[in-house]
């Protein structure tokens, strides 16, 4: 009986193990040639070349070309440290924290942009848990917090009529949602600080500028019928701690990119929302906010402002009577409408759906004071800092944007 | 935890320092790689750690307890104990849900209406390699293929591993105990070489597979209710065989690079299979531990050629039907199966029929063609979801969708085309020749600069941290 595992022959299973130079490709088998039998110890050859030397020049090579392409990312594309891209290992941790927090925020990308915490820590003292997702239909969101027997606090629903009333799909937030508890496993949670830490140093690190998101923007629209990469929706925003998105200031300062992001909205054009639609997803938010009610949490809706070149057309397929009002009624909850709001008029959205960082902060100012007069659970801070205004955001230049 | 994260990269740098570390014994570096691996694999899911140990505990003591019987019924008892808990794990966790789907089927189309409860068991990562490895272990000494481990640790830490733990090369205890017996210390060129490796398949798998590769299918496979014409169900399908091929052959090469620089030799798991000229030679290059394996524990006992041509025809397309099961609990993956064991049942056959038939260079290179694109066509049953989405793309395939629609755009199709053909061309151009081998003919400077552009590549894909495929199975 062949025995592989005594002692008598782990000296030459260390002899057989790795070997130096390459054997010829007829001496190297592998277990296809050995059927039937105890596997032996495998061979590894090692080609000879002088893999020191090679080693501690590809080091050197790359460290050369890495910092080269940091440089690059800093001073031609405009990327920064300390911008973190978002993730949902990032989401689902606050998606942990936002059990026991007292306001938590939900909704697609507008809510998520338009919102500076910061500001409204200043102004009431609590800063809100930001668990809004781009891309992602906010219902979905209000249902999984309605299905959370842990959540009682004020969660403040911000919503594009288009993505709240949108008839089926979560969007971009499904495999957030899904995967919360596999994201918060220790693979996960060490993977996004260690991530977090090297984006605090490095530049090139963002999601946006990978090497197989660049490559493919070369396809103009080369084939007709499918949507080129080119067509997509490039970096627009910038993350800090806690998912605070802003704008990216290149958006605002640069005019190509800012066509480009225009474009790729597309200015959100497509068929009218038939109306059993609207009813049904008044229908279904309206089950949720009651369920969260129950446990003794509340609901307020918000809707930010979009430029009118957008506005235009989102009224046109889904007018304010026949989505937002039929929503804040059909749910019994309080809501603020940028419309509504004299100082978040006439903001900066530079590419017509997210305002500018500037008038994020103006805006975030603008729905906390009026906030405070719909839900007991917020008090203006004695200290609070003053209002803002539109002149606080607007460059003079606005014309130009 | 998996080899293409940061975390990874720093567990790894800890591994080494302690592995290289003066003042440890040998067996106290045993101890610490193993309790790293147990931290590798705890990274996932803590609680499944108990599963390894189970597994690892009622081996070793099966094993034990099979050389001290004096029966050939105890052995056989202690042998089918081991099979017994090992597959009755995998079978609950990974296809308790794919049984209670089934028997649900069936009983309602008998007219018996049940409803039960939803099976929520999540799958533990790896669980299918491990089962097999351990499952090799008894088998083996139940086959006096080879004696029991000399000692419980060798054998803990042969099962825990950690670069084979999760997705292989599915090792086998007489391939790795003994390497555990004797100090390891790799050469400074060992550790370059291992670290060069690590670079190719992170490469393989981070840039190649997840980068260009995965969009690309997923713009067919996954677009529910799209139909794709010819070109676009084709590219997809072979942007899919680099993907596949990419993401398990990094994963096997970085686990390869990564023991190595442990001074362990691992084997090797990938040769080149889309150069395969029949579907016998791409079983023996396309994963060739696990088709080994159950060449060695299922066709051989179910008779393998020894009974005549009915007995192995039926014994292959078991092999190969259960071989698609363990991919993945669902009846696609059977069906990937059941073609490859038709296609090894033609081959045979053809084999027998025009046996003393020489095929000519030109031939070859057909045939090889041939291969790929037959292989190609098995990837849709192992890449859709359901039946009705293969049905979709095979359609497409065969040019028969009435109103097929363009979902790849133009540019990543070209990109994906081009490392398909660089890959099916270099798995041609190398059939016959190992990897180190080329290695050892090219001019340092052309490795280096190679070595340069793969890993500046991979720093600047960075990664999502996306897992490998073959973590679900």
């Amino acid at each position: 009986m062949p025995s592989s595992i005594s002692h008598s022959d782990a000296h030459k299973a260390e002899i057989r193990g790795v070997r130096e130079g390459a054997l010829p490709a007829g001496l190297r088998q592998t277990a296809a040639n050995r059927p039937g039998q105890a596997q032996p110890v495998p061979t590894r050859d090692i080609p000879l070349r002088p893999w020191v030397k090679m080693g501690l020049s590809v080091l050197m090579a790359v460290t050369l070309l890495t910092g080269a392409w940091e440089w690059n990312a800093r001073a031609n594309i405009g990327l920064r440290a300390g911008d973190i891209d978002d993730s949902p290992q990032a989401w689902a941790e606050q998606r942990r924290l936002a059990d026991t927090a007292p306001v938590v925020i939900i909704g697609d990308s507008r809510i998520l942009f338009d919102t500076d915490l910061a500001r409204f820590q200043q102004l009431t003292g609590i800063r809100p848990i930001q668990t809004a997702i781009v891309g992602t239909n906010a219902r979905a969101l209000l249902e999984s917090y309605a299905n959370d027997p842990n959540f009682h606090g004020l969660l403040i629903v911000g919503l594009a009529d288009l993505s709240y009333f949108r008839p089926a799909g979560v969007g971009v937030g499904g495999p957030y949602l899904k995967n919360v508890e596999k994201n918060g496993k220790p693979s996960q949670l060490s993977g996004l600080w260690l991530d977090r830490f090297l984006q605090r140093y490095l530049a090139f690190m963002d999601a946006e500028y990978r090497l197989s998101r660049m490559v493919p923007r070369i396809d103009h629209g080369w084939r007709k019928g499918v949507d080129s990469p080119y067509e997509d929706v490039w970096k627009i925003s910038e993350t800090f701690d806690n998912r605070q998105y802003f704008m990216w200031g290149r958006i605002e300062t640069d005019a190509y990119l800012r066509g480009h992001a225009r474009h790729a909205w597309n200015l959100f054009k497509g068929p009218p929302l038939p109306a059993f639609i609207a009813r049904n997803v008044v229908a279904r938010s309206a089950e949720a906010v009651r369920r969260i009610r129950a446990r003794g949490g509340e609901v307020i809706f918000i809707r930010p402002p979009s430029a009118p070149e957008l506005r235009a057309v989102e009224d046109k397929r889904l007018p304010r009577a026949k989505g937002w009002d039929l929503l804040v009624s059909g749910t019994h909850s309080q809501g603020i409408h940028a419309d509504d709001l004299p100082q978040a008029q006439r903001l900066v959205i530079p590419e017509w759906s997210h305002l500018s960082h500037k008038c994020a902060t103006v805006f975030t100012d603008a729905y906390v004071r009026r906030l405070v007069h719909l839900t007991p659970r917020l008090k203006l801070r004695a200290d609070a800092p003053p209002p803002l205004s539109r002149a606080d955001c607007v460059p003079q230049n606005i014309a130009s944007l | 935890m998996i080899f293409n994260s940061l975390t990874f990269l720093v567990f790894f740098a800890i591994v080494m320092a302690l592995h290289y570390a003066p003042f440890f014994s040998w067996h106290q570096k045993k101890i610490n790689l193993m309790i790293a691996s147990y931290l590798f694999y705890a990274a996932w899911n803590p609680p499944f750690v108990i599963l390894l140990w189970v597994s690892t505990v009622v081996d070793w003591w099966a094993a034990q307890w099979m050389v001290r019987a004096k029966r050939e019924r105890t052995r056989k008892l202690w042998m089918l104990t081991s099979v017994v808990v090992n597959l009755g794990m995998l079978g609950y966790f990974k296809y308790g849900g794919f049984l209670l789907n089934n028997f649900v089927a069936i009983a309602g189309s008998l007219g018996v209406i049940y409803h039960p409860p939803g099976w929520d068991i999540v799958l533990p990562v790896g669980i299918s390699f491990y089962t097999f490895a351990t499952l090799s272990y008894t088998l083996d000494v139940y086959l006096r293929r080879s004696k029991p481990a000399g000692h419980f640790l060798d054998y803990a830490l042969f099962v825990t591993f950690f670069p084979h733990l999760v997705a292989g090369p599915i090792m086998r205890p007489t391939e790795l105990v003994p390497q555990f017996e004797v100090p390891r210390r790799a050469t400074a060129n060992q550790i370059f070489f291992g670290l060069a490796l690590l670079t190719l398949g992170l490469f393989q798998k981070v840039v190649l597979a997840d980068g260009f590769l995965a969009p690309v299918v997923e713009a067919v496979y996954d677009a529910p209710g799209k139909m794709p014409g010819m070109l676009d169900a084709w590219v997809a399908t072979l942007a899919f065989a680099g993907q596949i091929f990419c993401d398990f052959a990094g994963y096997s090469t970085s686990a390869i690079g990564v023991a190595l620089c442990l001074g362990f030799a691992m084997p090797d798991n990938f040769r080149f299979p889309y150069g395969a000229v029949g579907f016998s030679d791409f079983w023996r290059r396309w994963h060739i531990t696990l088709s080994s394996w159950l060449r060695d524990y299922l066709y051989i006992p179910l008779g393998g050629n020894r009974h005549g041509q009915a007995r192995t025809y039926a014994a292959l397309m078991g092999t190969m039907l259960l071989g698609g099961l363990w991919h993945g609990a669902n009846w696609t993956f059977v069906v990937w199966g059941g073609l490859h064991g038709l296609y090894l049942s033609v081959e045979r056959w053809l084999k027998a029929r025009f046996k003393g038939v020489t095929p000519g260079r030109l031939a070859v290179l057909g045939l090889a063609l041939l291969t790929f694109i037959l292989v190609n066509v098995t990837w849709v049953f192992f890449r859709a979801k359901t039946f009705a989405g293969a049905g979709v793309v095979l359609t497409g395939m065969a040019g028969m969708q009435a109103k097929p629609v363009a979902l790849i755009a133009f540019g990543p199709m070209i990109i994906a085309m081009t490392i398909v053909s660089a890959i099916f061309g270099t798995h041609l151009a190398m059939r016959n020749t190992t990897l180190e081998a080329v290695i050892e003919r090219t001019p340092s400077v052309a490795i280096a600069g190679i070595w340069t552009m793969l890993l500046f590549a991979v720093i600047v894909e960075q990664g999502q941290g996306s897992a490998f495929i073959y973590f679900a199975f």
